[in-house]
């Protein structure tokens, strides 16, 4: 049976030139998407002089449309501004589903509520663990709950931001997949081992790192050195460690306001000799830094996902992070030592790290191929794709959301299944006593706005834009 | 969570009956056994279910596996057929699922455990319920700083219609502070020599924190001593700046301009003896008791300078804003008051080195304005040292007589609101003749009294009432909050 194929649009603030996870994320899921015979376009904002349409590897069609940026490269949220250039670009590009990325993406944010308005499918993928005691979460949470009243499907990228995700918009759980992030592991390779027939005489098995008890471990840290990734952590936990340790080295990849708090720490303890700081690094040399190490330290406080520590395992190195948001579900045991978020644990735990690496008891050269089966991006299209599948209706209702719910009736009016004004202003409603009010108003407003544009800018007076040649569609069982 | 779409409200889906009835307002005010405080390690630890959500699911659970029971039949066929394609929510697999994501699991993405799901949420950990009577001493604390301000206004009034006159209340001033300054100075050596028993009896106590701080301020006065020959106040900006400090340095005894220096001394100091070594307290100790004369001299000196300051300023005081309109001064003054009331430090104990010094900045400002208006030279000089004993010394003086007992502090929050309803009906009613002056100041007193007591009884009682809407959530997405044991140079947050 031939599967059908989407056009799909992936809409955030955070895109190349601009690195990070979610940059990488949104690039990756695209070419895979295209590699499955999909057609993908990504809409961000201009990103200095890059504005306009550019073509990336893979055909992904890159629509930077120009809004002001106001903070953290978060555009102006206009709410309505954004909306007919919108509908031009879905119409021109044919567009059957809307995928919105981060919730700190205001582009994001309108093009679901725009989406929904134009009668589309839309995803949203949630990245980050948000609170809920503070004011800035509290709004943050209010403004998601809002866009998510109308959504199709969410995926979240662990269980624990599913959970979080579920709680902040008051989701159905069964709306919620998760699917986790992935990493080129091509690009996370170990340092080739040399061949056993090369070495004058052959051990079986080959040790994972010939360490002696007098060789340096060496430890790698590449981390924003913000307060929320543990900085404060690390700082005093390097002086305890290297105390225990003599035979320990420290890399510290990363820039960040807590840097100098480290620096001050090297000064005073006299560890210049021990502990190396390299400064920001670009993502495609991490590989580089990492490599160098046995051993990777995470001290993070907060973490959706923390895809880092896979790279680290990846490129072998044996992982000793803090088990805090996602992190605990990540990667298996036998890579992992886990520590809580304080002092004394960590550095306990860093030297059950140490102590068994010396005594030779962790395979590290075995983690690429393992982390090569447990992550690939080949793997989260494919779940993607099951996802659109779902709102889009190719899967059933029953199968997609299970059917022993019987009492579901309830939910099938949140679960976004219908593009009527009215039921979309009743899940509005729900949001609150002034603010659901406030959303419905918006709700309207966004819609007197897509009947003037239907009247000024008539569809069929709007170019179709010419397809990338699409590749044949993938089967859909088949395992890669 | 607290407004969930009317649909979700009343469901009774499981996943969702499960976050409903963890985070329904009404449960919050059940007793405190149902709850499950939050200790350290459940903030990553994904070991302990609270026995309030895994309660609920297992009685749900019961009639939720009769209706898979009767599907699972039908689904096995399809199982095999596909993989992606099986039917979220069934019980009836090979393989349990794990809250893991490197494993491949053959359920759906969206799939949802009953059992695991949410277990990790905490409703409240760390609520300690406010009680009727600690929370009504606490109000107190703010109802004799608002005390405090009212006498100062009605002494203000006072003055500016004559009614009283400056001296008397300068007068009756300074005495109050000079007997509250011998009782302090009774209070700190008794407490010293406490200090020095208590040494001698346990020498490696655990309470290192809160003493070592008392114990930093001794020594953190000889330090000042030696700079505050040195001290002298120029310019009006200065002294505005010093008050405060001359206020504080009654109780360490240094001069105002030397104080900057030698707070940021003590407080290494501190920093050092909350450090494990014992060299500092032996130090801070060293001092005593011959030192108590110095600090008693050193007291008296800095108390005729800024005497003497505040004399030379005040006739430029007079005439400070004779250029601006009375009105503005006093809407100013109910601003500066106003954030004087507000930000406040309530719950600074004895050891804070520099409590809320914009709200003391504030008020001595307001102060200053004031006392612009008046038109004699005595008169500015009266408000001006009046309002340095309210504003920069009392307020020492109060908190050590809350540390001290509660019977002080009772006593003195009773006096206040007994002067201020005074004063307050004084001004407001009487004419200046004595029986009606005396009838009003009464009927003050008799209107605060109850004022207070409505107040903090209907304030307290308002606040615990509230309680019942508190509902914080908790679980693995909190940023985590790390406990760091050895802070060494950095002490932010």
């Amino acid at each position: 049976m031939p599967r059908r194929t989407y056009n799909i649009a992936m809409v955030c603030d955070f895109f190349y030139p601009q690195p990070g996870g979610v940059e990488s994320h949104i690039y990756q899921l695209a070419t895979k998407l295209i590699d499955r015979g999909h057609k993908v376009i990504v809409i961000t904002h201009s990103y200095e002089d890059r504005q306009g349409i550019r073509y990336l590897t893979n055909g992904v069609k890159v629509f930077h449309v120009p809004f002001a940026v106001i903070y953290r490269s978060s555009s102006f949220p206009t709410v309505f501004s954004f909306f007919p250039l919108f509908r031009n670009i879905i119409i021109r590009e044919r567009i059957e589903i809307v995928h919105g990325h981060a919730t700190m993406s205001t582009l994001c944010q309108e093009a679901i509520l725009h989406g929904r308005t134009m009668g589309l499918r839309t995803v949203f993928t949630d990245h980050s663990l948000v609170g809920f005691a503070d004011t800035g979460s509290i709004l943050t949470n209010k403004l998601l709950k809002f866009t998510l009243s109308d959504v199709d499907h969410v995926i979240c990228v662990s269980h624990t931001c599913k959970e979080n995700t579920v709680l902040r918009a008051a989701l159905d759980p069964l709306m919620v997949s998760v699917i986790p992030n992935a990493l080129v592991s091509d690009d996370f390779k170990p340092l080739p081992r040399p061949e056993p027939s090369s070495l004058p005489f052959v051990q079986h098995p080959l040790p994972a790192h010939p360490l002696g008890p007098n060789d340096t471990v060496t430890i790698v840290v590449v981390s924003r050195l913000f307060y929320n990734k543990g900085t404060d952590l690390l700082t005093a936990a390097i002086p305890r460690i290297l105390e225990n340790h003599p035979n320990t080295r420290f890399i510290i990849a990363g820039s960040g306001p807590k840097a100098i708090d480290l620096q001050q720490m090297i000064e005073q303890n006299v560890l210049q000799d021990k502990v190396e700081m390299l400064g920001p690094v670009r993502h495609e040399n991490v590989r580089e830094i990492m490599v160098r190490g046995h051993i990777y330290l995470h001290p993070s406080l907060t973490e959706a996902f923390g895809t880092v520590i896979v790279e680290a395992a990846s490129c072998g190195l044996y992982v000793v992070c803090t088990a805090v948001g996602g992190i605990p579900e990540v990667l298996p045991s036998h890579m992992t030592v886990f520590a809580k978020p304080e002092e004394n644990d960590l550095v306990a735990a860093t030297g059950r790290a140490i102590a068994a690496l010396r005594a030779n008891k962790v395979r590290t050269e075995r983690f690429h191929e393992q982390v090569k089966t447990m992550y690939s991006w080949t793997n989260v299209a494919k779940r993607t794709e099951r996802v659109y599948r779902g709102i889009s209706g190719d899967i059933g209702e029953d199968e997609f959301y299970g059917t022993d719910i019987g009492n579901a009736s309830h939910w099938s009016a949140t679960r976004g299944r219908n593009l009527a004004l009215i039921d979309r202003l009743k899940r509005y409603y729900g949001c609150g006593v002034w603010a659901g009010k406030l959303f419905c108003l918006c709700v309207v407003i966004d819609y007197l706005i897509f009947v003037f544009c239907e009247w000024w800018w008539p569809k069929d007076q709007i170019d179709i834009a010419r397809d990338w040649p699409r590749k044949p569609p993938v089967s859909s069982d088949d395992e890669e | 969570m607290a407004h969930m779409p009317p649909a979700a409200r009343d469901g009774p889906h499981p996943g969702l009956t499960l976050t409903r009835s963890a985070t329904a307002p009404i449960e919050s005010s059940s007793p405190r056994s149902a709850r499950s405080h939050l200790a350290p390690e459940d903030a990553f630890v994904s070991t302990s279910t609270s026995p309030l959500i895994s309660q609920q699911p297992t009685q749900r659970r019961g009639s939720h596996a009769a209706i898979v029971h009767d599907s699972g039949n039908e689904l096995r066929p399809r199982q095999t057929r596909s993989k992606l394609g099986s039917r979220s929510r069934s019980r009836r697999r090979r393989r349990n699922w794990k809250k893991l994501l490197w494993v491949k699991q053959s359920y759906p993405d969206n799939y949802t455990d009953q059992a695991t799901f949410l277990e990790n949420l905490q409703r409240n950990p760390r609520l300690q319920p406010y009680e009727f009577w600690p929370l009504v001493a606490d109000i107190s604390v703010i109802l004799q700083q608002v005390c405090s301000v009212t006498i100062f206004v009605v002494s203000f009034v006072g003055i500016f219609q004559e009614r009283v006159s400056p001296v008397s209340v300068v007068g009756w001033g300074s005495f109050a502070t000079f007997v509250g300054w011998l009782v302090w100075d009774n209070w700190v050596g008794q407490e010293d020599e406490d200090e020095v028993l208590q040494r001698r009896r346990s020498n490696r106590s655990r309470a290192v924190t809160e003493q070592s701080s008392r114990r930093g301020r001794p020594q953190s006065s000889v330090i000042g001593l030696s700079a505050s020959a040195t001290g002298s106040v120029t310019s009006l900006a200065a002294t505005e700046r010093a008050y405060p400090q001359a206020a504080m340095g009654r109780s360490s005894s240094t001069s105002a301009l030397s104080f900057q220096q030698s707070t940021s001394q003590a407080g290494s100091t501190v920093r050092l003896a909350i450090e494990t070594s014992d060299e500092p307290k032996h130090r801070a100790l060293s001092p005593l008791p011959g030192g108590r004369t110095g600090l008693r001299l050193g007291t008296i000196k800095s108390a005729v300078l800024i005497y003497s300051t505040l004399l030379g300023l005040s006739p430029i005081l007079k005439s400070l804003t004779r250029s601006t309109s009375s009105d503005s001064i006093w809407a100013m003054s109910f601003w500066l008051l106003t954030i004087n009331i507000f930000f406040y430090d309530y719950s600074g104990g004895v050891g804070v080195k520099f409590p809320a010094s914009l709200s003391t900045n504030a008020a001595l400002m307001a102060s200053t304005v004031l006392a612009s208006r008046l038109p004699s030279t005595g008169q500015v000089f009266s408000l001006t040292l009046f309002s340095i004993e309210v504003f920069g010394l009392f307020p020492v003086f109060r908190r050590y007589a809350r540390h001290q007992s509660w019977k002080y502090h009772v006593a003195l929050s009773v006096m206040l609101v007994m002067g201020a309803g005074a004063g307050m009906g004084m001004i407001l009613g009487g004419e200046k003749d004595g029986v009606s002056l005396w009838r009003s100041g009464l009927l003050g007193v008799l209107l605060a009294a109850l004022a207070a007591i409505v107040a903090i009884g209907g304030c307290s009682w308002w606040l615990i009432s509230l309680q019942k809407y508190k509902n914080a959530i908790n679980g693995p997405w909190d940023q985590a909050r790390p406990i760091i044991i050895s802070r060494r140079l950095w002490d932010d947050d």
